[in-house]
């Protein structure tokens, strides 16, 4: 349940829905705004989180207001001002902050669209943005940094990211705190980088948004293969991130390669929770809306020339899974093709491991077990379940069942998840029928 | 805020080329800019002196504390905005280039008077009475426990004595940002998520007699019986041309000891019955 947005069993539904909208829309405008006006990230975030109490407190007596953001918003910088002045922040300094604030005109209303026009200077003016660079700045830990952006962009619960990374709760709650300590004792700016840095900046928060990702979407460890939650929460925060910096293309592809996998998530399991292949999943249960909006955004892509980078290459490869109507007629050339752009941007075995599947589909196996075999033997992937499943997979449509068989025994003992040596074992028995 | 940039090897130094080394465009580029506060280059290891007190007696040892601290070559203290500010100039620094540096912000004392700094302001125009060393203050988990202590008492009485210009603690490790640029990308690092178990945990410039002095004024430090104290005399720049000349120049004397041993200072100690 995120932070603040607790519709408890009393709540009309109404009011639960009025607040998880106001929520979703509001949690990171009110909050950034605040960090920006007060300084103080936890004053901040326990007014944030105090105003969605409190509406959860009224709303069914008083009804939702009209403007339930605007509502929110005054609310909270109340509560704000209360506990700066019980805290003896001096009074000069509340005053202060309250003229700056009505002066702006950013604390009083409703989203406002001139937060997004350009300033001299700097790209954009967006507290959102601010946060969202302050929560990813590479003087953070990486595991900070992620848990910083669910906690502070998100409004997780610290004990739902918790539960989400598999640590312990005070182990991530000393996390949050120390990256917020950090932000403060290092000087870390709450603003949006120069022009300079902003590409670079951009990929630390990319590669926060796509750890997130990849978190929810393919569990690192544990029974369940999926972590719905956390997959849903990367989109909603790329895609926020998207709208604040619309003009950046990585965003978008990030964004594109995040729906299209998504729109396939309830595919990818079946009942058992077990691991369906792309190849024989339900195309008809693959998410309509999802896989459209995933389609538009590449539409609206640049034509940049090769080599593009890697979150548009992955886009544009999920794009083309996206498009074949089933899977024998999905395009393994162009697939092959981009996993050979990849491959000269982001070099790795995992990479090669992908490309020498999608040459095995395109070309013939043999070619594809030539690839895996010249891959095995540099011994960058020992010990990786996928590598013999690959081997086994490629055997397998090559007519040759007793090497297959060999292969999917080895992924077997290596794969990480019960699901997936649930699927490996079925293959495995499929083969011998 | 201020901030000290710490030159240290870093964990994969590149080949030093002389070409690349701008040491003064950035100099230039810092006076300009009104952000520099003081800053110098340190003689190599060869020339520190450990100086430890453990049950009440001077242990004092030629060559640096060794248990797993970097090396620091130089230093600068620096007055910007923010973070931000601070990678930019470290990043543009030759020892970025070379090995790393570390960004470490100073303690924020609370009541501090506002405007105050680590470097008093008219520092450069006061004559230099003496040698100058660094004296590192690091923190080591193999001292006494009593010797913790504050050193208020130090800094007064070395103040008073002319013996300290300046000095102040800075924030630990996990507050720390390391800054490398590799084929013109500027690489940002956090500092040490689990912290060492020795670090630099802050300087003071003294001004001295010389070794002897400073090795005194070393070990009536509170920090002597609770960690380590590392004196590395300074290496300024001198006079011998370019830096491509310098550079030969200085090859000769880079890994001599010049400072006098650590038994020699110790006599002339005792010998000052101090």
């Amino acid at each position: 349940m995120p932070n603040g947005t607790p519709p408890g069993p009393g709540l009309p539904p109404e009011v639960g829905a009025a607040l998880r909208r106001a929520f979703e829309g509001e949690w990171a405008r009110i909050l950034a705004t605040l960090i920006r006006v007060t300084g103080d990230w936890d004053v901040s975030e326990e007014a944030a989180a105090g105003a969605f109490e409190r509406a959860a407190a009224t709303w069914p007596r008083d009804g939702v207001p009209r403007t339930p953001g605007a509502w929110l918003t005054t609310t909270a910088r109340n509560l704000a001002l209360d506990r700066l002045r019980r805290a003896g922040v001096e009074a000069g300094k509340v005053r202060d902050w309250l003229a700056d604030a009505e002066a702006e005109g950013r604390l009083s209303g409703p989203p406002d669209p001139a937060d997004l026009v350009a300033d001299a200077g700097e790209p954009l003016q967006d507290d959102r943005l601010r946060l969202v660079f302050t929560c990813a700045h590479p003087a953070l830990p990486m595991p900070s940094r992620v848990a910083l952006t669910l906690r502070t962009v998100g409004g997780l619960e610290t004990a739902e990211i918790a539960r989400a990374f598999f640590v312990a709760e005070p182990a991530m709650a000393q996390r949050i705190v120390r990256a917020k300590r950090k932000i403060a004792h290092a000087g870390i700016p709450y603003r949006v980088p120069s022009p300079a840095d902003l590409p670079e900046r951009l990929n630390g928060v990319l590669a926060v948004l796509y750890l997130i990702w990849n978190e929810g979407y393919l569990a690192s460890s544990g029974d369940r293969l999926q972590r719905l939650d956390l997959a849903g929460e990367a989109i909603r925060l790329t895609r926020l991130v998207a709208g604040l910096l619309p003009a950046e293309e990585d965003v978008r592809s990030l964004l594109a390669l995040m729906l299209l996998q998504h729109a396939r998530a309830d595919a990818r399991t079946d009942e058992r929770g077990d691991l369906v292949a792309l190849e024989d999943q339900d195309r008809s249960a693959w998410q309509a809306d999802e896989l459209a909006e995933g389609l538009a955004l590449l539409e609206t892509l640049p034509a940049t020339p090769a080599p593009r980078s890697p979150y548009r290459i992955q886009a544009e490869i999920q794009g083309v899974h996206a498009r074949a109507a089933d899977a024998a007629a999905t395009d393994w050339p162009a697939i092959a093709r981009w996993y050979d752009e990849l491959h000269t941007v982001s070099p790795s075995p995992f990479v090669e491991l992908n490309r020498a599947i999608a040459r095995g589909l395109a070309h013939g196996p043999e070619r594809g077990l030539h690839d895996l075999r010249e891959l095995e033997r540099t011994g960058r992937l020992a010990g990786y379940h996928l590598l013999p499943a690959a081997l086994a997979d490629l055997h397998r449509r090559a007519g040759e069942p007793g090497a297959a068989a060999a292969q999917y025994a080895r992924a077997i003992a290596l794969a990480p998840t019960a699901p997936e040596r649930r699927y490996l074992e079925r293959r495995l028995a499929a083969l011998v029928d | 805020m201020e901030y000290a940039l710490l030159y240290a090897e870093g964990d994969d130094p590149q080949p030093y080329d002389p070409a690349q080394d701008d040491i003064g465009a950035w100099v230039d580029d810092l006076e300009a800019r009104g952000v520099s506060e003081y800053g110098e280059r340190l003689r190599p290891e060869v020339d520190a002196t450990t100086v430890r007190v453990r049950g009440g007696e001077l242990l004092v040892t030629d060559g640096p504390f060794s248990e797993a601290k970097e090396s620091i070559g130089g230093f600068d203290i620096i007055d910007v905005a923010d973070l931000d500010e601070a990678i930019e100039i470290a990043s543009r620094h030759p020892a970025a280039r070379f090995a790393r540096v570390e960004v470490r912000p100073f303690m924020q004392w609370p009541g501090a008077e506002p405007g105050a700094r680590v470097v008093p302001r008219d520092l450069a125009d006061r004559p230099v009475r003496g040698r100058r060393y660094l004296l590192l203050v690091i923190s080591s988990p193999t001292g006494e426990a009593d010797g913790d202590g504050d050193p208020e008492a130090w800094v007064s009485e070395m103040d008073a004595r002319g013996a300290r210009l300046f000095g102040d603690v800075l924030r630990p490790p996990a507050d720390a940002t390391y800054v490398r640029r590799r084929d013109g990308e500027v690489l940002v690092a956090d500092g040490p998520f689990v912290e060492a178990k020795e670090w630099v945990a802050g300087f003071d410039l003294l001004e001295v007699r010389d070794l002897a002095e400073a090795i005194e004024v070393a070990s009536k430090h509170p920090m002597a019986r609770g960690g380590v104290l590392e004196l590395r005399p300074l290496w300024p720049f001198d006079e011998h041309g370019d830096h491509v000349a310098r550079l030969e120049h200085e090859v000769e004397v880079r890994d001599v000891r010049l400072e006098p041993s650590a038994d020699e200072a110790l006599a002339a100690l005792a010998a000052a019955g101090r």
